[in-house]
């Protein structure tokens, strides 16, 4: 096993039950600390299907997924939420929360059901709140946060557990451009400065492309391409994968995507 | 004076025009259909019981009305089975569902007569009013003399205190609007909750016994004597009648609802009330 | 400090609760008379316990079914334990403990048909299928009930209504220590489940990568919840508002966290039930009010007051 592998999805294949086909087939994604490792795809492709396999919420029938050398499906719940943290695409707060609440939320992984919070505790959800620039917001009510701060508090809980893994799925869904870059640049910070690896699923293939140490590109639940941007954002590969005429040009020594308009 | 009073108002109820939906028919009715246990009493009592053809389940009082049909309840009737007893008049209790019934009846051509008896006045009033419907005019006017004479009577000074228990949980007990309360003052004793207003009334079990009767009255189907189940309960025992286990235990059949019995039931409970030196329950 | 606020109230609560009533006994003679000893403290601490369950059974079960109208009637467990209590005094059993007993069968019956019906699709007791088997179970039990009492014939069953609804009048020291050793192995269970209820109020998904266990969480805290009502339901009747308005007043005053919100709810649904009933014992003495009538009377303005706030927020 390499030293800092974390993630180690082995050809992977996984089929819903009552499907016609595979949702995923053959698919490996290995990721190391301190790596950036970005999922793209179309819809349907199997990137959030990937991250639930590879967090043992499904059983391959084929291949394997493990997390620190672990076989994802038998790590105990509360063992894997201290070492993995997600921001999922979803979440739905039933009553209103402040922020200081909801991170710290995130060290319930360390705690057993009756045991109270200790100092240790408190200085996670402190510097986690540092860390993600949203201290200055800790008695704010959720909802009066906008979509960027909202999005990054969540990442602030992930990091209230302490992981040694993020993933982080389609975080920058509905945010607009300066709060899509905050988030990026902060995810990027966390890989360089604390070591975390980070999976992370994303329609935006170019800030990807830019952020990214590695990319994943998924088509029909199977691995297109992988690796270094500029080995995966190829025309001929993207054109076919993306069905629309693109064209790939370079910043910042990074491949860039622009589709090209229809043809009257 | 005050009786006097009370003579005029009832003669004045006795003149009035027959209750709404009565036939002015002078013959008297052959079929009748009670929907009342009271009424199918009186009928009984009147010399009528050979023209009742339709009766309610609950109906059982005297013995004679338990061969006569049943059409089922009385105060959700069923307009169907009256009228397949081919009634030529129908008694009701007078009631919203009832009312409707009623016109119900009233639309298939069927005579109704829709009375109130919940005190003894009523009684009196029902008696000559159905004596007349059913063609025994002198056992009404008969009946109706003697509860007469039984409300006019000099009410003697009440030399105990009762209080009529209906159901332990919650508790609920007999107020004023009812004419057990008349019956018990009628025999000389006094309801300690006479100052409610309502037939009954739910009341805390510590006014029960801050108010102390010295008899508990409950009205029973069957002829045992025991103490109610909840007698010996530790929250009812902080009742001084309870403890002492003085338990007035009323037959059903007797209490149960206002009827031409009526004198037989003050002096029940007169008698009683008389011999009331013996401590224990019967 | 909060909780020393909320305590000091359920002191007053009680004192309200054994000095006032119907009954007038003068302050000296309190301690000596069987009004206070059997009647008066039985009962409040019976308000206590139930009011209590219901206070904390409702905020656990707002969670669970993430809806914040939820009260712990609406999962159906009234209309078994009518069901329960009618075919009883229409079979005429007889008995001291028939009707809490039938009662409680009749809940627990509601309970486990919902429970059914919930695990139905394999679903972990989705939230939504819980709400709509309660609400359909009920439903059809109150049907049950109005079939039986429409074709049998004991006149006592109209009085089976006044029970279901009367409240705390048949309060007595037997029931106060059942319920008293009952109560607290629910509530336990409730309190251990406080942490995965929190994380369970983001969301499932959520819930379970934060190492939540949510299949189990869910049974845990709809059976313990369940349980509390039903004990409730049996010995007190029906008395809604208290289930759905307790959780809200311990959130506005001890925020979302179940570790404080599920005792504040229990002590301030305690308090609520105390008030309600010494209203409901006083207000048109000598006659008693049902105290499930007094619990809306004042829970109404109470909710009102609270939607005010937080549409202000």
């Amino acid at each position: 096993m390499d030293r800092g592998l974390i993630l180690d999805v082995r050809d992977a294949s996984f089929r819903y039950p009552g499907a016609a086909r595979d949702a995923l087939a053959g698919v490996s994604l290995a990721v190391s600390a301190g790596e950036f490792v970005s999922l793209l795809g179309p819809n349907g492709s199997g990137k959030t299907t990937l991250v639930r396999l590879a967090l043992g919420l499904h059983a391959p029938h084929a291949g394997s997924a493990a997390i620190l050398g672990r076989t994802a499906g038998q790590w105990p719940r509360g063992a894997l939420a201290r070492a993995v943290g997600v921001v999922s695409q979803r979440e739905d707060n039933l009553f209103p929360q402040r922020v200081h609440e909801t991170v710290r939320l995130g060290r319930y992984p360390h705690l057993g059901p009756w045991a109270r919070e200790r100092d240790e505790d408190r200085a996670a959800v402190e510097r986690a709140l540092q860390r993600c620039d949203v201290a200055g917001l800790a008695d704010r009510w959720l909802w009066t946060l906008s979509g960027g701060e909202y999005q990054r508090v969540r990442i602030a809980r992930a990091l209230a557990q302490e992981p040694q893994l993020l993933v982080l799925d389609e975080p920058t869904a509905s945010l607009d451009l300066r709060h899509e870059m905050e988030l990026f640049e902060l995810v990027r910070s966390l890989v360089d400065g604390s070591g975390l690896a980070a999976v992370f699923v994303t329609h935006d293939v170019n800030l990807a492309a830019r952020f990214a140490d590695r990319l994943l590109l998924l088509a029909e639940g199977r691995v297109r391409a992988a690796g270094a941007p500029a080995d995966v954002l190829r025309r001929d590969i993207v054109e076919g994968v993306f069905g629309w005429p693109l064209v790939v040009s370079s910043f910042d020594d990074r491949p860039q995507l622009t589709p090209l308009r229809r043809q009257p | 004076m005050r009786r006097c009073a009370q003579l005029l108002v009832l003669l004045a109820l006795a003149c009035r025009p027959a209750e709404r939906g009565a036939s002015a028919g002078d013959a008297p009715a052959e079929r009748i259909v009670s929907l009342a246990p009271s009424l199918t009493e009186l009928l009984f009592a009147l010399g009528a019981g050979s023209q009742l053809v339709g009766r309610t389940v609950y109906c059982l009082y005297p013995p004679a009305a338990r061969a006569v049909p049943s059409v089922g309840d009385g105060l959700n009737p069923s307009v169907e089975a009256i009228a397949a007893r081919h009634p030529d008049l129908v008694l009701l209790y007078r009631s919203p569902q009832t009312e409707t019934a009623a016109r119900q009846l009233a639309a298939l051509g069927i005579p109704t007569m829709l009375l109130r008896d919940d005190r003894m006045e009523d009684v009196a009033r029902t008696a000559r009013l159905l004596g007349h419907a059913t063609g025994h005019p002198a056992a009404g006017d008969s009946i109706a003399r003697v509860i007469d004479s039984l409300v006019t009577a000099p009410i003697p000074p009440p030399s105990a205190r009762i209080a009529f228990v209906v159901w332990d949980a919650p508790p609920i007990v007999i107020g004023s609007g009812s004419y057990l309360d008349e019956l018990v003052s009628m025999a000389g004793a006094e309801n300690v909750f006479h100052d409610l207003h309502t037939p009954s009334a739910t009341v805390s079990l510590e006014t029960i016994a801050s108010r102390d009767p010295d008899w508990i009255a409950i009205l029973r189907d069957s002829s045992s004597a025991e103490p109610p189940a909840w007698a010996g309960r530790r929250e009812w025992r902080t009742v001084r009648a309870v403890r002492e286990g003085r338990f007035l235990i009323l037959p059903a059949e007797l209490f149960g609802q206002p009827s031409p019995r009526a004198p037989e039931s003050v002096a029940f409970l007169a008698r009683f009330l008389n011999h009331s030196s013996l401590p224990a329950s019967q | 400090m909060k909780w020393l606020v909320l305590s000091l109230a359920l002191l007053a609560a009680l004192l309200a609760a054994v000095t006032l009533g119907p009954a007038a006994v003068p302050a000296g003679q309190l301690f000596h008379s069987a009004i206070f000893w059997d009647l008066r403290l039985p009962r409040a601490l019976l308000a206590l316990l139930v009011g209590g369950s219901l206070g904390a059974a409702g905020a656990s079960l707002q969670s669970l079914v993430r809806n914040p109208l939820a009260d712990p009637f609406l999962l159906g467990l009234s209309g078994g334990a009518g069901l329960g209590a009618v075919l009883a005094i229409a079979l005429h059993l007889g008995g001291a403990w028939t009707l809490p007993l039938a009662a409680f069968a009749g809940a627990l019956l509601a309970l486990g048909l919902v429970f059914r019906l919930g695990l139905v699709g394999g679903s972990a007791l989705d939230p939504r299928v819980l709400l709509l088997g309660g609400v359909a179970v009920g439903a059809f039990c109150g049907a049950v009930t109005t079939a039986v009492v429409s074709l049998a014939e004991a006149s006592a069953l109209r009085n089976a209504y006044l029970w279901l609804w009367g409240g705390l009048s048949g309060a007595s020291w037997d029931t106060v220590t059942l319920v008293a050793v009952y109560v607290p192995i629910p509530l336990v269970v409730l309190l251990a489940a406080a942490r995965p209820l929190d994380l369970l109020t983001l969301g499932e998904e959520p819930a379970r990568y934060l190492g939540t266990d949510v299949a189990v969480t869910r049974r845990r805290v709809y059976l313990a919840a369940s349980l509390l009502t039903a004990a409730a339901v049996a010995v007190a009747g029906v008395i809604g508002f208290v289930g759905l308005i307790v959780p809200h007043l311990g959130r506005a005053l001890f925020g979302g966290r179940h570790r404080a919100l599920l005792p504040a709810s229990f002590l301030a649904g305690g308090i609520l039930l105390l008030l309600a009933d010494t209203l409901a014992r006083t207000a048109v003495a000598p006659r008693e009010l049902p105290v499930g009538v007094v619990t809306a009377l004042v829970g109404v303005p109470l909710f009102v007051l609270l939607l005010r706030r937080w549409t202000a927020a």
